[in-house]
């Protein structure tokens, strides 16, 4: 059905970088982005690890001319979303209809946070401005303002696979015919409540994440924001350039299994990948590269692992989680891999999957641990699970 | 710009929400009764722990996952099992084809207060995944591997006639051909649920689904 969707854009923030630039850097350098706890106010600063953006909220509010009030997620977003639409370079963009499709999952909660100090001590403190944006919805509307888009605004919020959906929802809009453009991704930015909500779950290491080794302890809590602008066939006519790739497929599934934990055998990320190949026409064996989902969870890594074993074995392409330098993203982290995805293709990068030692036990999977570029990579599948088992595979092919 | 985006709903045919729907079975768990279609199946004295779990053994139920739960969880789910009891047939359905609408009151709130106070020792994962509401919808569609459309919503009291038009929304779209719906809360030990399933076929003496008739079942004694 409809148009073909292709990659005219790309733009991200993370702890490795605040522009594609600064990532393609560090990936290729090996420079993992965690560190001590440096933003976010918590008692759990110098025990946890977390992957911060490099900047202060003042250095964003500057970067990007929002007040000073503006949570840290919309912030972020703003940077990675400007920097796609900029790397686009439509021209005469204001013929087109544009949508900008864009997932969170803690939105304004960080300024929340800091609401409820003064006013817990004293309800006649608390300045409500900091409430007013608690909703996930906000953070997609102050940034549409700022980039000038009117004609569909959305905002997804379906746990990790949030911005993988804000994707493949952007495409469909664009397959269906109604919107010609869409910035489409995600971001989030750390908060009290998502950092205290993986510790109670006991999902964080406390060490640098080691996804998919059998010697793994859990995740590391990253922010950031990654967006891709989407464009139809009409639109790549008058690019005055070649698009990166285009979307090939996309298929959202349910494990419908536990709150937070993926089911043993894998049976939503299998569904999600296996989709995704069907709709895109390909075969396994078509995947030049992998980038998982790869938490570092014990629970993930294995689900994930036991479905592409079920998919791929004996064969197996290239495959790595690019967590190990972001730490885990959240709703921003299908638009950031989604991301690096396009730059694989485009670069013919292989990213590695820093600091894997041992396969583990029950597995055959070996993720790539060195960075290689100027590899012939046609095809490339990007994994994002959530919770709620709310599974989510894009594939991205050369053109 | 803006006007140039018409989507399917608002060109397409108008929506008849008075479309023939029925409650071909509704339970009512209050009072330390449990009631199926208005007739009293078991009666408890205990606190609402106690019922739960006493109704649980009552029925001979099986299902481990049921200790596991919060004490929304387990009553919605519970009720849920009373509501299907015997009178529904699955097998009609697609599991896509099944929807659960529910609201309540108090949120997860009964679940919040106990996971706030383990927070002072050691917070605990096991009360943590129960602190959304709507957790109670994922445990009875994952027991009944139900796929269709879920919602659940938050109000002071409840609200039939939103209810009503929410489910029949769907019933007259085909975006759903058969839905649970109705009320589930709980905060300490006061709690009440009502669940209605509805068709769109009669059966027996079924009554027609309307908010009127949703409230006599909500509102009414046992016999």
């Amino acid at each position: 059905m409809g148009t073909e969707v292709y990659i005219a854009g790309v733009g991200v923030i993370s702890a490795i970088g605040n522009d594609v630039a600064e990532h393609l850097d560090s990936f290729e350098q090996e420079i993992a982005g965690m560190g001590d706890i440096t933003q976010l106010e918590t008692i759990h600063r110098q025990k946890l690890p977390v992957a911060e953006v490099k900047l202060t909220n003042e250095q964003l509010v500057k970067m990007t001319g929002l007040p000073a009030h503006v949570s840290r997620t919309a912030l972020l977003s703003l940077v990675a979303a400007k920097e796609a639409l900029a790397d686009a370079a439509i021209p005469a963009m204001e013929q087109w209809r544009t949508g900008f499709i864009s997932a969170n999952t803690v939105s304004g909660m960080d300024k929340t946070e800091g609401f409820f100090v003064p006013f817990l001590a004293d309800d006649n403190k608390g300045r409500l401005r900091y409430v007013f944006d608690h909703e996930c919805g906000s953070m997609t509307e102050i940034v549409a303002d700022e980039l000038g888009i009117t004609d569909v605004i959305t905002t997804i919020s379906t746990a990790c696979s949030s911005s993988a959906n804000a994707i493949a929802y952007g495409a469909r809009l664009i397959r269906n015919g109604q919107i010609d453009i869409a910035v489409a991704g995600g971001t989030d930015a750390l908060s009290k409540f998502t950092l205290n909500g993986f510790n109670t779950l006991m999902i964080l290491d406390k060490e640098y994440c080691r996804p998919f080794d059998e010697h793994r302890a859990g995740l590391n809590m990253g922010e950031g924001a990654g967006y891709l602008v989407l464009i139809s066939e009409k639109v790549a006519a008058v690019l005055g350039k070649a698009p990166y790739c285009k979307l090939a497929g996309y298929t959202n599934s349910n494990d419908a299994f536990h709150q937070t934990a993926s089911s043993p055998d894998g049976t939503g990320s299998y569904l999600a990948m296996t989709g995704a190949l069907q709709k895109s026409g390909l075969d396994a064996s078509d995947i030049d590269y992998i980038n998982l989902h790869g938490t570092g969870t014990p629970n993930n890594d294995s689900s994930e692992g036991t479905a592409i074993s079920r998919i791929f074995g004996p064969l197996y392409p290239p495959m790595s989680s690019t967590k190990s330098y972001t730490g885990h993203t959240l709703g921003a982290s299908g638009g950031i891999e989604a991301v690096f995805s396009v730059l694989s293709i485009k670069h013919g990068i292989i990213y590695p999957n820093l600091r894997f030692e041992t396969p583990m036990a029950d597995l055959p999977l070996i993720p790539q641990t060195k960075f290689l570029k100027g590899q012939k990579i046609d095809h490339v599948m990007s994994n994002s699970f959530g919770f709620g088992g709310n599974c989510t595979s894009l594939i991205f092919s050369r053109t | 710009m803006a006007n140039k985006i018409i989507f399917e709903n608002q060109q397409d045919k108008r929506i008849n929400l008075a479309d023939q729907n029925y409650i071909t079975a509704s339970c009512k768990i209050e009072n330390g009764l449990v009631e199926k279609d208005g007739r009293n199946l078991f009666t408890h004295a205990g606190d609402v722990g106690s019922l739960l779990l006493a109704a649980y053994q009552h029925f001979r139920l099986s299902y481990p996952k049921f200790h596991k739960m919060d004490r929304l969880s387990k009553l919605g789910w519970l009720a849920t099992e009373v509501l299907l009891m015997d009178s529904f047939e699955q097998g009609k359905y697609e599991p896509e084809d099944i929807s659960v609408i529910l609201a309540n009151a108090s949120s997860s709130l009964d679940d919040d207060l106990k996971y706030y106070d383990s927070v002072a020792e050691a917070a605990s994962p096991s009360l943590f995944v129960y602190t959304l509401p709507n957790i109670v919808i994922g445990e009875i569609c994952i027991r009944n591997h139900f796929k269709g459309e879920q919602a659940f919503f938050i109000q002071g009291n409840f609200q039939s006639e939103f209810i009503q038009q929410q489910a029949a929304y769907l019933l007259a779209n085909n975006c759903t051909k058969c839905c649970v719906c109705g009320w589930v809360d709980i905060l300490g030990e006061e709690y009440k649920c009502v669940l209605f399933l509805v068709e769109k076929i009669k059966k027996g003496n079924a009554a027609l689904f309307s908010a009127v008739n949703m409230d006599e079942i909500f509102n009414s004694t046992a016999k």
